[in-house]
């Protein structure tokens, strides 16, 4: 038995992350909700665009903006370079507007908001009342006595449904409300930073998601504000044959503080969805931004089925000097994800972190990662992707550090590792390096394996079973992901490692 | 031999005085040791008097046998005399141990008009030297430091310092990640190679090191001045006592 | 589907220049590869594989004239013991070549084979070029088998007693050179090919190699000083089980170098490493793009490339190691790292992993960034004057990639080579 003795389960994994794995299940956010819905007619067009900015009841230069967007969109095409196969999309069968007739008159109180949708939420564990902490989510009951606050904007479909402590917040300064609110009550800021990060024509998704987002999150900290609780948005698609195309603004103002945390999940359906969403982030001088995101998108069935074909284009503009960005994001979901939270580091020793779990199980498909654009002297940039393949899945990390001739002084550090179970499924790493100057530092470094025979067998030799024994090991692989974010984050996060592998082994 | 006068010090990057006024005169012929809290200036006067980047001086003077060590670049303060033993050595990769001592030493031969010591004289010194300090010869076919434990490591600065034959030699926590055996090694090194024409400077936290390389002089810094001088007994005092009764006495 | 017009143009223009040669056996491969030129186009600068490199003067109808350099970097081996086949602009040359007759190896010209209607070089010849177009295109490899007009078949059967030089000497500065090797070792059969020199203003040049089961082929080159000059090459290369291929390239100065290595690895047990140490100075663009497929069990490749830049120089990595379904126990590797001795230049880097296998054990790493102010500060230190201790440190920087030639004579020859552009640069 001397090899067992000489096993060590990996650092870090705690009783918490057992008792976790023990309660896996699967996929426990596919049901429905059966609710009346409003739906603008199948398609995109310039009629459909003008119809969702009629019904966000916007301005003029917004439906112009749109307009301009989709006038764009019809001459571009969709990319073609991502490590991902899917059958082609009919953008024309699809709707592009669908919301619950309840919320034909916007709800002035969250006590007005419809039962059915505020059940959805309780269901998903994300009460729409003002409390401590996200309750629901296992584990909240060990936190710490005093809680914490959680501010919540709960978008369902195309609308946002309501959005909890605003009064609080308000009072702080801090302004956290819905897209389409935004437009309509600070127009000022929507013009000035809409737009400015990812421009109307950036890519192909982001392009048509700026001719019809149809609601999504807007965040303004004022200069010198901490803000004083967590910002959440949950992002639910309920309809079938819906695409959801969400757009997110925060502007860190110079000084400020935010932790942002957004929630994905959609009913399992045979067919596939689409879901564009856009993020944009500005951090001025000495403000700094955590953006953390649990994607568990339907991952479509064990034949590859239906799921949501996740297109998304996130990031973060460091503009002032000493910004920093903190990205982390849990990907378990999505039939298709294609997805790269970048940061611009513009500003003088600002600094854009990206921390990255992606799994991808039976047919799922994952091709995400980071860009990291040094433009500022002494900037500083670090890259930690777990990669974690299963089943007949594909998992891609792609990413790009770039170092301007200007950039002196900086550093980047990469940190890609790649896990597989199975010998069916593939794990690529596709990283673009480009140094333009000569005092920067630049490391990247990668790893492939597979997961390691011996930890597992001293699992079950202590009496796991071969799952229970896989989700520990990844998440001990995963740690040093799970550990940048949010704590009611972290065990959300274990949790779903474990689900997401389910029926991977064996 | 070596003489330092009013030496101030501040790092270049920031505002932060290290050095406050360190006045020290080293003797050819004999060991000065430097004790001192952490922090309170000892390794940067090391790396000040040997020329590393990141210093500025701001007033004073540091000269050896009346030349100016402050106008000249790291390697002609080498060439001059100058040897400082690191308190972590440098690894680097890709170069030899036996390479790097040889350039090492030609180097310092030619600036200082000498021959170049042929591959097979260089060959039999360094063994010589070696295998009196008990390092084998494996270790001198390994790139420098490369893997090296913490007492290889020690050894390795002593054998370039025989090899180089400086002046003026600078240890610079030698003992440091040593244990008893590794240090008594590294002692007898540095003893034998005592001698009348060249000064020592020992600059370490503890006493133990000074049992085995028996200081003539000993200096207390503290705060970027050197605030006490005495005998060996000094050092005994701060190995009884600890720094705090000293400089509580000197304040 | 139709290319772009663009390309086409391009494309055409290029193959009016050319015409393709008596082809003896030969012909069908190249008329075979003459279409896949005519379906992929030339490369282009929109195209991904050629993101970092700028392919147009290496596929414009006429080649930029460069300047001969006299002292090339033919005479690396000039010490050495060798067989050799000596090329001049491109044309064989009998005179300077030694007599092609040795033990354990036959050696016949690219254009006596072409006159021939059987040879084993047929079942060679152009095949392993159109395996590697897919999965990605390789057009100048293509255009190279369609249009050569001279080389060698080299067919080893047992173990010469000395290594085989292909010497590309450059003599005119407006030539322009195509040329096609293919070379087949036998079982347990083993050899050494060392090549020299800048070849020509323009050099378009492809090797295949078909190692057998336990054959072994060690490969050093060490490409022109003529600075003026651009090369495009090629190697292909397949390995049985248990076969064993080394490959170190050394290239200095050279305004376009695209080396291409491409690496198939279809026995059990085979060992596939390339290595390569560049050092580069003012309008230096060098690109060593690297392909390395594994498709079979327990196999292990090795890519360990380095690069010295200074005063604006350019350099490029790009590398792939592609581990097929069921290629189990599979260990690769792959380092790409640049030294930039100044704030102009520039490193350029793809260091891709794809794989289909879980048992596998594959990393890269790649780095770039400036000499390492503490290990200058401690050679100085100990009064080794700044431009050595520079020297030393980069030397010692280039030491991995020089340390992948087995024969450590050939490695003296190549870091003594490394050391005179150093002490000429400094």
């Amino acid at each position: 038995m001397a090899a067992l003795d000489q096993t060590q389960v990996k650092e870090g994994v705690d009783q918490e992350t057992v008792d976790a794995v023990r309660e896996v299940g699967t996929y426990k956010y596919g049901w429905d909700t059966d609710i009346e819905m409003e739906y603008a007619p199948k398609g995109v067009n310039p009629d459909i665009v003008r119809l969702i900015s009629e019904k966000n009841e916007e301005p003029e230069w917004m439906t112009e903006w749109r307009l301009a967007a989709f006038e764009r969109w019809t001459q571009k095409e969709e990319p073609k370079w991502a490590m991902v196969h899917y059958p082609p999309i009919d953008f024309q069968d699809q709707y592009y507007y669908a919301r619950p007739k309840s919320m034909e008159e916007k709800p002035k109180s969250l006590d007005e908001v419809d039962p059915k949708l505020l059940a959805t939420y309780e269901k998903l564990g994300i009460p729409l009342k003002e409390q401590m902490i996200l309750a629901g989510v296992e584990g909240a009951e060990d936190a710490p006595a005093e809680g914490r606050k959680v501010a919540v904007d709960a978008v369902f479909d195309s609308v946002s449904v309501g959005t909890t402590f605003q009064a609080e917040l308000k009072k702080a300064g801090v302004i956290f409300c819905s897209i389409s609110e935004a437009i309509k009550e600070h127009p000022e800021l929507v013009k000035k930073y809409l737009g400015s990060v990812v421009p109307v024509s950036d890519n192909y998704y982001a392009t048509l998601n700026s001719a019809v987002f149809s609601d999504g999150s807007f965040v303004y900290i004022p200069p010198g504000v901490r803000c004083p609780m967590e910002l959440s948005t949950y992002f639910r698609i309920n309809a079938e044959n819906t695409g959801q195309f969400e757009r997110t603004l925060i502007i860190a103002d110079k000084g400020s503080y935010v932790s942002y945390l957004e929630g994905c999940t959609a009913p399992q359906r045979d067919t596939a969805q689409l879901h564009a969403a856009v993020v944009e982030i500005i951090v001025e001088e000495d403000a700094e931004v955590k953006y953390s995101t649990v994607q568990n998108w339907f991952p479509g069935d064990e034949n590859g089925k239906g799921g949501i074909y996740n297109f998304v284009t996130k990031r973060a503009d460091c503009r002032g000097d000493r910004s920093k960005v903190m990205w982390t994001q849990v990907e378990t979901g999505s039939a298709v994800t294609w997805k790269y939270p970048s940061c611009i580091l513009r500003g003088d020793e600002s600094q854009g972190e990206f921390y990255s779990i992606a799994i991808t199980n039976n047919y799922q498909q994952a091709d995400t990662g980071t860009k990291m654009v040094h433009l500022g002297k002494n900037t500083k940039s670090r890259i930690v992707s777990k990669g974690i393949s299963a089943g007949k899945a594909q998992n891609t990390y792609r990413g790009l550090v770039s170092m301007h001739p200007k950039a002196k002084d900086s550093r980047n550090y990469t940190q890609c590792d790649s896990l597989l179970i199975g010998d069916k499924c593939g794990a690529h790493t596709v990283p673009y390096i480009e140094v333009r100057n000569n005092s920067s530092r630049v490391e990247h470094e990668a790893t492939t394996s597979k997961v390691d025979d011996d930890q597992l067998f001293y699992c079950r030799q202590r009496g796991m079973d071969e799952e229970e024994a896989v989700a520990l090991v990844v998440n001990g692989f995963c740690k040093d992901v799970l550990q940048a974010l949010p704590m009611e984050f972290a065990m959300e996060a274990q949790q779903l490692v474990a689900i997401s592998l389910e029926g991977s082994v064996g | 031999m070596l003489e330092i006068k009013n030496l101030h010090v501040k790092l270049e990057e920031e505002d932060k005085q290290i050095l406050k006024g360190v006045d020290l005169t080293v003797e050819a012929g004999k060991v000065h040791a430097i004790m001192g809290p952490n922090g309170s200036g000892k390794s940067t006067l090391s790396y000040v008097l040997s020329g590393r980047d990141g210093y500025e001086v701001t007033e004073g003077s540091a000269t050896l046998d009346g030349e100016d060590l402050l106008e000249m670049e790291p390697e002609e303060r080498a060439a001059a005399g100058v040897f400082l033993a690191f308190q972590y050595p440098v690894e680097i990769p890709g170069v030899g141990n036996m390479t790097f001592l040889r350039t090492a030493v030609n180097a310092q031969r030619k600036a200082r008009g000498e021959d170049e010591l042929s591959a097979a004289d260089f060959l039999k010194l360094v063994r010589a030297k070696a295998k009196s300090l008990k390092i084998d010869a494996d270790m001198l076919k390994r790139p420098v430091n490369v893997g090296f434990s913490g007492g290889e490591k020690k050894r390795n600065e002593i054998l370039q310092m025989a090899m180089l034959e400086p002046k003026m030699c600078i240890l610079d926590e030698t003992d440091s990640g040593l244990d008893v055996d590794a240090m008594k090694l590294v002692a007898e090194g540095v003893n034998a190679l005592r001698d009348e024409g060249r000064g020592f400077l020992v600059i370490t936290h503890y006493q133990r090191l000074l049992d085995h390389i028996k200081p003539d002089v000993v200096h207390i810094m503290a705060d970027g001045r050197i605030v006490k001088t005495g005998g060996p007994d000094l050092a005994l005092e701060v190995e009884n006592n600890g720094y705090s009764d000293i400089l509580a006495e000197v304040n | 589907m139709a290319l772009p017009e663009v390309k086409q143009t391009a494309t055409e223009a290029r193959l009016a220049t050319l015409t393709m040669p008596d082809a003896g056996c030969t012909r069908a491969a190249r008329e075979d590869a003459l279409a896949r030129v005519l379906e992929m186009g030339l490369p282009g600068r929109r195209d991904e594989y050629w993101k970092y490199t700028r392919p147009d003067s290496l596929v414009v109808p006429d080649a930029t004239p460069a300047a001969v350099f006299a002292d090339d970097e033919s005479l690396v081996f000039s010490e050495f013991d060798r067989l050799k086949i000596v090329f001049v602009d491109g044309v064989f040359n009998a005179d300077e070549s030694d007599d092609l007759s040795m033990e354990g190896v036959s050696i016949d010209r690219l254009e006596d084979i072409c006159c021939k209607d059987i040879h084993w070089a047929k079942d060679l010849y152009g095949v392993l070029e159109a395996r590697g177009q897919t999965p990605v295109q390789r057009p100048l490899a293509a255009l190279n088998t369609a249009f050569a007009s001279d080389g060698v078949a080299i067919h080893v059967t047992g173990k010469p007693s000395k290594p085989i030089n292909l010497i590309y000497r450059h003599a005119s500065a407006t030539s322009d050179a195509i040329l096609h090797h293919v070379i087949r070792v036998e079982s347990d059969a083993e050899a050494t090919i060392l090549e020299t020199g800048p070849a020509a203003s323009r050099f378009n040049k492809c090797m295949e190699i078909d190692i057998a089961d336990n054959g072994t082929l060690h490969h050093v080159r060490a490409q022109g000083r003529d600075h003026e000059r651009r090369a495009a090459t090629h190697m292909f290369t397949r390995l049985g089980q248990e076969s064993t291929y080394k490959s170190f390239t050394l290239t200095v100065n050279g305004v376009l170098t695209r080396n291409e290595q491409v690496i198939e690895l279809t026995g059990d047990d085979a060992v596939a490493h390339v290595a390569g140490a560049c050092v580069g100075d003012g309008d230096f663009h060098h690109d060593d793009t690297v392909f390395v497929t594994h498709d079979a069990v327990n196999c292990e490749s090795r890519q360990v490339f380095k690069k010295v830049l200074r005063n604006g120089a350019t350099g490029v990595f790009q590398g792939k190691i592609l581990v097929k379904e069921g290629a189990q126990k599979t260990d690769g590797y792959q380092i790409s790292q640049s030294l930039l001795l100044d704030d102009d230049s520039q490193f350029l880097a793809k260091p891709e992993l794809e794989i289909y296998a879980d048992d596998v054990a594959c990393s890269h790493g790649s780095t770039s960034g400036a000499i390492d102010e503490t290990a200058l500060f401690y050679l100085r230190s100990r009064g080794v004057p700044v431009k050595d201790a520079t020297n030393m440190l980069t030397l010692a920087f280039l030491a991995e990639a020089v340390d992948e030639i087995e024969d450590e004579a050939l490695a003296e020859a190549i870091v003594t080579r490394l050391e005179g552009w150093l002490s000429r640069h400094s």
